[in-house]
Parts: C-alpha cells; sequence; structure tokens
C-alpha cells in the first residue's frame, strides 16, 4: 500500500500551511488534496473490504439466495418462492427459539455493560500485583470454548460445585441443566462469566486512552472522583461503550456451542437458541433453504438492532 | 500420482465414544496391512470425532468433496439413498454371487438397514444393540441371585429395583434403573422398541403419519417414566448432565442396572466387567421378544470412477476378511451369520457375553426408516421431557409430539 | 485515577471486591487444574472431590501423547498468529479510512462491514467452503489462515478508538509532508497501541480457538488445531476426562502469554507517546 501514497505526497504543495486554508489555496490545488484523501481513505478499506466482500459478504448473499429454494444440501436447489419463509413462520420451535434467543441475548449482554466496565475500572488502579490480578481476571479469555462448555456441564452436575457451594448456604439440589427453568439462566451465566473478561479488556484499552491530564484538569477545577467519572471517563469513553454494546449483543446472540455441548437445546427446546435452530434445521434436518430463511430473519432481526444502537447513539452525540 | 484411496471414519463420542478409539486402532491396523500388500494403492484415513464428523461429512457430501469411502449410521440412509451420495454396494466385487448369498453370510436382517430399493448402500463391520448391564454386587448385597433373579420385563425391573434402589430421605443416592437421556437417538431406540414391543409403531405403515400417539405409544411412554414418576427408583435429571457418557453411571456403581450398548463392554474395560453382568433387552413379552439394532457400515464415494470404486470394494473385503481382529478390540459384534462359531470366540462368549448381544441383534429390527429420522428422534425426545422431568401426561406430550412429526413429513 | 484520590474505605471497599470477583472468577480454573491431576476414576466422584488424592503429573504427558499434539498445537499457532497479524494490519487500515476520510459511500462501506457480523459461520458454511475451494484454499494452511484474516469485529474496534483520536494530530503530520500512509504507521497505529493490544489478544484467542472451520476446510491428520485434537480426545473414553482437562490447561498457555506479552500495550499506550490534544 506504501507505494501508492508516495508519488502523492511528492507531489503535495510544499507551502503546506496554505494548503489548509481554503481561501489562499489555488481551486486546483484544493480539489487535488480531496479528491487525494478521499482515495487515500478509499484505498485505506478497500483490502479489507475486498476480503469481507469474498469470504463473508458472498457467502451471505448466496445464503440470502437459498432461504428462495428448497436445498437439502445434496441435491441441486429447487426454486420455490416464498414457501421456507411461510414454513418457518408456522413453525412453533422456531418462534420458541426466537424468544430463547432474545432472552439470552439480554440476558447476557446486560449485565455485561455494567460489571465489564467495573472491572475495567477496577483494574485500571494502580495495586500490588497489577499484572498478575489483570492476568487472572483475563484468564476466562483464555480458555478454551469447549472447555468452557465441558467443564461447566460438570459444575452444574446435580452433585457437582455450584450445588455443593449453594449447599453451604442452605441451597437445595438443583438441577441445573435439565429443569426447563434453570437451564437457560445456567447458560446466560456462563456467557456472562467469559464475556465480562472480554469486554473488560477493551474497556481498559479505552481507559488506558483517556489522556491522564483531562483528569489532572478536572482535579484541579475541584472534582471528586464520581465527578470525574461522569465528567471526564464516561464521555470519553462512549465510542467503547458503544462498541461494547453492539458486540455484546452481537456475540451473544451467535451463541451455540454451549447450548450444542451442554443440553442440546433442551431440555424440552428450552435452550433452542436461534443459531442450534438453523443449524439443527439446515445441518440434521437437512432443509438448507429453510435454515437459510430463519438465518434471514435473524440477520434483519440483529443488523435492525445495530443500526437503532448506532442511531441512538449518534442522536446522543457520540457518533 | 493420484494413487490413493481415501477413507473417511470417525471416532465416536456420544454414541460410542469408548471402543471408538479401538475402531480407529483397528482401522489404522487394516490399513496398515493394506498399504503392505499394495504398495501402489495407499490408504489415507481421516478421524474425526462423531458430532463434528456428521458436520464434516454433511459439509463434504454438498460439495461433492468426501472420501472415496466413508462411514455412515444406518439411521441417516433413508436421508441419503435417493439423492446419489452413495454409490450402490456391489456383492459381486465383494465375492458373492449376488445380495441373497451376500445376505446369507450375514445374521438374518443385519443389512436390511442398509438396503433401499433392492440394493445395498453400505457395508456393516459393526451391528450394535442395546442389552441390559447389572450390577452383580448390588444384586447379591440386596439378596438376589444375578444369575436367576434378572430382570426379564419392563415390570421385573421395578420389583427388583425397589430392592435395590437406596434413598436418603426423598433423594435418591444411588438408582436402581434409569435410562439415558444424553441423546435423542438414544431416546427414539427405547421408544421405539418399547411401542414396538405393546404392539404399536412410531409412523404408519406407509412412513407418513405420526402413530406414536396411539394406545401403544401412550403405554410405551408410561413404561419410559414410570421408574422416576411412579416408582421412584430413578432420578432421571441425574444422568443427563452427568457427562459426555451416561454408561458411566455403572461401572461407579451409581446405578445397578442400566441399558447401554455392545460397546460397552470394551468401553468399561475386563476388571469392571468382572461386577457386571449382561441379560437381555427387557420385553413386554419375553415371549415375543423386539430390540433395536443398529449400526455403523462403509460406504462408497459414488463421484469417483468406476474402477476406483471397485479399489474401493476390495478394501471393504479386505476389512470384512478378519471380524475377530475387528471384534477384540471394539467388542461390537460382526454381525456375520457365522460369527460365534469363528475360531477362538469361546472365550468372548464366556466373558464379554455375546451371545447375549447377538441374541438381542437376532429379535432385532432397525428403528423406523425415514429421510426425517432425526426430526422425528427430536419430537420424540422432547416429547420424552416432558413425561419425565416435567410430569406431563403421556398422552398429551405425544400428540405434541405427532403434531410436530407430522408437520416435517409433510415436507419433502 | 490514582489511589490516593480515592477516599480510603472506597479503596478497601475495592481491593475486597476485587479478591471476591478473581474467587468467582478463578472457580472454573480451580476445577479444571483439579480435574487435571486426578486419577480418571476420581474425576467424576460424586460427591465431588475438591483435590485429588495424589497429583497425577503424570496426565500431562499422557494426554499430549495421544493423537498429534504438538502438531495440533503448532498448527494452531500458526493460524492464530498468522490471522492476527492480519486483522491487526487490515483491520487497522481499514478502521482508519472509514473514521478520518470522507468518501462517498464510507457509511454504506461501514454498514455493508457491519452486516458480515451477524450471522454464525454455521450458516454460510457451505457458500464459503465453496469460495475457498475455488482459491485453491483446501486442505492446507492457506485454507485456514486467508479466509480469516480480516474480521469486521476488529475493523470496527478499531474505527471507534481512532475516531478518537485528535484530528490534528494527522494534520500537523501531513503538513510536514508525511506520505497517507506513513501517517497511519507512524502517527496512527502508535496512537492506538491499547485496541491494537486487546485486539491482538481477542483475535488471538479467537483463531487459536478455531474449531468448525478447520474441521471442514482441512482433513488431514497434520493440517488439525487444537480444538480439533481435543474433540478427538474426548471420544476416547469416559475416564479421559482427567487427561483432556490437562491438555486443555496447556492449551490456554498460549493465549495467557500474548495476554502477558500485549499487556504492555494496555499499561503504556497513551501515557507514554503523550500525543493527546
Amino acid at each position: 500500500m506504501a507505494e501508492s501514497y508516495a508519488p502523492a505526497a511528492k507531489v503535495r504543495p510544499k507551502a503546506g500551511f496554505d494548503d489548509r486554508l481554503p481561501l489562499g489555496a489555488a481551486r486546483g490545488e484544493r480539489l487535488s488534496l480531496r479528491a487525494r484523501l478521499r482515495w487515500a481513505g478509499f484505498l485505506f478499506v478497500l483490502p479489507a473490504l475486498l476480503h469481507l466482500l469474498t469470504f463473508k459478504f458472498y457467502p451471505m448473499i448466496e445464503a440470502a439466495r437459498l432461504s428462495f429454494f428448497r436445498y437439502d444440501l445434496l441435491t441441486p436447489p429447487v426454486f420455490n418462492g416464498l414457501q421456507n419463509y411461510k414454513a418457518v413462520w408456522e413453525n412453533p420451535l422456531f418462534h420458541q427459539s426466537f424468544w430463547v434467543s432474545a432472552k439470552y441475548m439480554f440476558g447476557v449482554s446486560l449485565p455485561e455493560w455494567f460489571l465489564a466496565l467495573g472491572l475495567a475500572l477496577l483494574l485500571n488502579r494502580q495495586m500490588p500485583g497489577q499484572s498478575l490480578i489483570r492476568l487472572a481476571y483475563f484468564l476466562p479469555i483464555a480458555m478454551s470454548q469447549i472447555v468452557v462448555a465441558m467443564v461447566w456441564k460438570f459444575m452444574y452436575n446435580p452433585l457437582g460445585l455450584v450445588n455443593t457451594l449453594l449447599g453451604f448456604v442452605g441451597v437445595g439440589r438443583i438441577n441445573w441443566l435439565s429443569t426447563e427453568e434453570t437451564a437457560l439462566p445456567a447458560l446466560i451465566a456462563i456467557g456472562v462469566w467469559r464475556g465480562i473478561p472480554l469486554f473488560g479488556v477493551i474497556y481498559l484499552a479505552g481507559l488506558q486512552s483517556i489522556p491522564k491530564e483531562y483528569y489532572e484538569a478536572a482535579t484541579i477545577d475541584g472534582a471528586g472522583p464520581w465527578q470525574r467519572f461522569v465528567h471526564v471517563t464516561i464521555p470519553l469513553l462512549l465510542p467503547t461503550i458503544l462498541f461494547v454494546m453492539v458486540m455484546s449483543l452481537l456475540s451473544a446472540v451467535k451463541v451455540f456451542l454451549n447450548p450444542l455441548v451442554m443440553t442440546e437445546g433442551g431440555p424440552n427446546g428450552t435452550t433452542r437458541v436461534l443459531p442450534y435452530f438453523i443449524y439443527e434445521t439446515g445441518f440434521a434436518y437437512y432443509r438448507m433453504g429453510e435454515a437459510a430463511a430463519a438465518s434471514m430473519v435473524l440477520f434483519a432481526f440483529v443488523f435492525g438492532l445495530t443500526l437503532i444502537q448506532l442511531r441512538l447513539l449518534r442522536q446522543g452525540g457520540v457518533e | 500420482m493420484r494413487r490413493f484411496l481415501t477413507a473417511c471414519l470417525f471416532m465416536a463420542v456420544a454414541l460410542a465414544a469408548g471402543p471408538a478409539i479401538a475402531q480407529g486402532i483397528t482401522w489404522w491396523e487394516h490399513s496398515k496391512e493394506w498399504n503392505k500388500k499394495h504398495p501402489n494403492m495407499k490408504v489415507q484415513y481421516e478421524f474425526f470425532a462423531m458430532t463434528p464428523y456428521f458436520k464434516k461429512l454433511s459439509a463434504a457430501l454438498s460439495t461433492k468433496s468426501a472420501a472415496d469411502m466413508f462411514t455412515v449410521i444406518d439411521t441417516l440412509l433413508p436421508g441419503f439413498t435417493t439423492k446419489n451420495v452413495l454409490a450402490p454396494i456391489r456383492p459381486g466385487w465383494l465375492g458373492y454371487k449376488d445380495l441373497d448369498d451376500m445376505k446369507k453370510a450375514f445374521l438374518p436382517g443385519a443389512l436390511e438397514g442398509y438396503i433401499h430399493e433392492g440394493k445395498l448402500y453400505a457395508v456393516p463391520p459393526i451391528a450394535s444393540v442395546f442389552s441390559l448391564y447389572i450390577n452383580k454386587d448390588h444384586f447379591k448385597e440386596a439378596g438376589l441371585d444375578a444369575e436367576k433373579d434378572y430382570p426379564k420385563t419392563w415390570e421385573d425391573i421395578a420389583k427388583v429395583g425397589q430392592k435395590l434402589v437406596k434413598r436418603q430421605g426423598n433423594t435418591i443416592t444411588r438408582e436402581a434403573f434409569d435410562f439415558a437421556m444424553h441423546s435423542s437417538a438414544w431416546t427414539m431406540w427405547y421408544m421405539e422398541a418399547l411401542t414396538r414391543q405393546h404392539g404399536g409403531s412410531i409412523l404408519d405403515a406407509a412412513g407418513k403419519k405420526c402413530t406414536a400417539n396411539s394406545e401403544a405409544g401412550v403405554k410405551a411412554m408410561e413404561v419410559r417414566s414410570m421408574y422416576a414418576r411412579k416408582h421412584k427408583i430413578s432420578d432421571p435429571t441425574v444422568s443427563v448432565g452427568t457427562n459426555a457418557l451416561p454408561a458411566d453411571d455403572v461401572p461407579k456403581g451409581r446405578v445397578s442396572m442400566f441399558i447401554s450398548h455392545a460397546g460397552s463392554v470394551a468401553q468399561f474395560g475386563p476388571k469392571v466387567m468382572e461386577h457386571i453382568k449382561v441379560v437381555p433387552f427387557p420385553q413386554v413379552n419375553p415371549a415375543k421378544p423386539v430390540s433395536i439394532v443398529y449400526g455403523f457400515a462403509l460406504a462408497v464415494n459414488p463421484h469417483i470412477p468406476e474402477a476406483r470404486q471397485k479399489q474401493v470394494h476390495d478394501l471393504i473385503k479386505h476389512v470384512m476378511a478378519n471380524p475377530k481382529q475387528w471384534y477384540d478390540k471394539t467388542s461390537y459384534p460382526f454381525p456375520s451369520a457365522n460369527f460365534l462359531q469363528l475360531p477362538g470366540m469361546d472365550e468372548a462368549r464366556k466373558t464379554r457375553y455375546l451371545d447375549v448381544f447377538v441374541g438381542d441383534i437376532k429379535t432385532g429390527v432397525f428403528v423406523t426408516r425415514s429421510p426425517h429420522f432425526i426430526e422425528i428422534a427430536d419430537a420424540m425426545h422432547r416429547a420424552m421431557e416432558r413425561v419425565v422431568l416435567k410430569g406431563e401426561a403421556p398422552k398429551k406430550s405425544l400428540d405434541q409430539a405427532c403434531t410436530d412429526i407430522d408437520r416435517a413429513l409433510a415436507k419433502k | 485515577m490514582s489511589r490516593k484520590a480515592l477516599p480510603r474505605w472506597g479503596g478497601r471497599l475495592t481491593t475486597c471486591l476485587t479478591i471476591a470477583g478473581l474467587g468467582l472468577v478463578l472457580l472454573p480454573y480451580f476445577w479444571m487444574l483439579s480435574s487435571s491431576l486426578k486419577t480418571g476414576s476420581e474425576v467424576f466422584d460424586l460427591p465431588i472431590k475438591w483435590l485429588p488424592e495424589a497429583a497425577q503429573w503424570g496426565n500431562y504427558p499422557d494426554a499430549l501423547s495421544r493423537g498429534k499434539f504438538p502438531t495440533y498445537f503448532f498448527n494452531s499457532a500458526v493460524v492464530a498468529f498468522a490471522v492476527m497479524t492480519g486483522n491487526l494490519i487490515f483491520c487497522s487500515m481499514a478502521g482508519y479510512g472509514l473514521s478520518k476520510f470522507r468518501f462517498p459511500c464510507r457509511e454504506a462501506c461501514f454498514r455493508l462491514i457491519l452486516s458480515t457480523m451477524m450471522l454464525p459461520l454455521e450458516i454460510i458454511l457451505v457458500p464459503t467452503f465453496l469460495v475457498a475451494r475455488q482459491f485453491g484454499l483446501v486442505n492446507n494452511y492457506g485454507g485456514l489462515i486467508v479466509p480469516l484474516a480480516v474480521d469486521a469485529f476488529g475493523i470496527f474496534l478499531m474505527r471507534q478508538y481512532i475516531k478518537d483520536l485528535p484530528d490534528s494530530l494527522i494534520e500537523a503530520a501531513r503538513l510536514d509532508g508525511c506520505s497517507e500512509f506513513g501517517i497511519f504507521w507512524r502517527i496512527i497505529l502508535p496512537n492506538c497501541k491499547p485496541a491494537l493490544g486487546a485486539l491482538a489478544l481477542l483475535t488471538f484467542r479467537d483463531n487459536w480457538d478455531q474449531f468448525l472451520w478447520p474441521l471442514i476446510v482441512a482433513s488431514k491428520d497434520v493440517l488439525k488445531t487444537f480444538p480439533l485434537g481435543l474433540a478427538q480426545m474426548e471420544g476416547i473414553d469416559s475416564a479421559a476426562y482427567h487427561e483432556i482437562m490437562a491438555a486443555a490447561v496447556v492449551g490456554m498457555i498460549p493465549t495467557a502469554l500474548v495476554f502477558l506479552l500485549f499487556q504492555r500495550a494496555f499499561v503504556r499506550g497513551i501515557a507514554l507517546s503523550g500525543l493527546k490534544e
């Protein structure tokens, strides 16, 4: 990429200061700078864009196309209009899955938004053994997903670690993963456990990028810790907060492995999140067309939600 | 340089975890021998754990990138056979006159699960069946004689179970009996066996309509749930979350009677098996026994040239030529007609309950053939969960299952 | 926020919170470690055993001698490192382009990029495989790496950070005659070290842990990644749970090391370069 900018840099007028002032600059030069920046911006985005178009966007379009076909993976697709959408809409299991996903999504991401920020604030303080404590807190990030599922599954055993601990405070034996009321909350707890360090890292990076001088200035102005938090930390952290809000929802809605390994969507479908429904329909029932239709619904739901979040925050002055 | 046959096998996770590694080893030894004999025709083999394997197989079949030979489970066959993803097996290339001649070399009915419209689509080196594992020590402790008092019927299990169960207050500390409930396929196998023993079926004869909510089906569900709900000799929730392998409760002595497949013998190992006895699958009427068989089989990729398909047949022949070697490692019976009479099988008949398993295979039928098998199994599994875990009425729950199943069957 | 600035009770409270939270967070690790040192039969003993009767250190060599673990580790390391590098470079470039330049369709580009995050891989698995095959990216390292080399997550993350950097930094550099790529390389990148650190850690982790894609795109044993090796162990028998845990403990080390490595980025970041407005 560097080569493409180098010549442009050379032809740059030497009187750089004038360059910035539209009034003093010749019209042609001004346009060329704007055009150059336009191209530069586009070229910065281009490699990533091409890659995503090829390996993500095209397959997505393909999935969208297949949602109008009867496709069993094994024989060539046959066009069948909106039949897949109709089938999905008429399938009570889809509706159940949709609500399971919605519950899981907010159940996981709402606590994450606040607890991850709390964790980052905690770890941003100077304290003895800081790097060790940080490492310990961020360990859930390092644990392989499949191991997370295996370890927690065992901890949730009726006679396992969780019930043993709860037994100390007098809670009776709960069959976490095989009771309809507790299975989803049990999975949500895992999501939160693993998500907080993840978003904590991102918050921490955001906190680190707030210059110390801002706090110093605020302190000189007589601001207490709470005021500094409200008037310095929060406003400067808003882009990060926005990012975390969007990403936590996105990653929660895509959860798949835990229900697969720990509950197989049960009991009675109470942990069958939408991605699991889609996977099951496509790869177990060999109805890829319906799976594609369901994923388009998932797509519309999640993308819509993301755009609303971005819009709301833009109105709030963040974007 | 394309002188390679590729074979895709798996190591099972949920269904056959113990013997799976043994299958792997056996397969490896087979291909090593083969490679020695055929220096120009090497076998490359690929192994995967079972759950990921089926994902990979679906993707590979869909993109026509499957191996020359791969493993299938019998329940998948109906979904595959009509779609040209499996090449018909040619008995002639395996050294038989025709399919009928080949059938004679196998246990009666052992190939039925792999036949579609008169053609065979896979060759099973493994036949499995569910039999009852009982803990001899627990029987003795309860004043019972495992040799005589072992349960023959489902009612027997309830009766014997009352003596075997251990409770502390209302909490069961040792189950007398339990069904595994970690997998919808297992649920389907039990439910189908129970329904058929009561004279019913899961689908009608044409395979177009769910009949699981018939009187026989309701009775089957009552049996499936009575140990937990009525007799209180099992705690349904314990074995679900325990681990990847519910049968592990047996060697741990957490359950006195448990239904498992033949592979558990190898999985438990000879030391544990000293304390275990295997008896035939429980029945409603022992005079008219019904059990369910299933199996894994080798299939041929139809998209490879004919000559290469023939080479794959040679490989299958080679693999099938030494059933004893396969059996020693896996403890899954090999479904050939003369299997019990093979030289060197006496020891296995004495210590590994081979006769029991082969007996159950002989009374066994394959589970309902349907391209919608997994969907049916999932619907039955949910019905079972509603009855066993929540106490819903069997009839109501099965009606719901049939609504789900009929919706699936209505689709192409 | 220095410690002195906080009232004393607040300091104590947060210290207590830190420790209590640590307990909760670490519990599964304790369980994993303790299980990895148990015998096969102790693992599933119920009621649970907190500690093994005697630590079975032999579980570790036993676990790692099953399958080709050195190969799986190597593969995961290659994939994770390559994908991480790709993401660091391309995502920060794209993030910079999207936040500090105006060009037609910029918002459309951003939304398009965002949209690629909305579907789980399961859904687009088959078409993605077909694309990869078209490029000859099947059963080789290229196939394991290239399709993952850019992720919208990273672009979004970098855009959010770079957005917040003062424009005057860039303009000053431009006035000094710096090329556009030079500005990116010498001004932007050093100023988003904390974000790059976070991105590095997260992409390394995600790709160390890559399971479904390697499963589909590679068949040879020599191309299997660590999680595939682990899943293979799961099939061995129930008693091998202790060995699975041992392998899992070892499998965490690389990500933990990467964290330690990039932890400097978090801590120093802006504080040293001090280039903010």
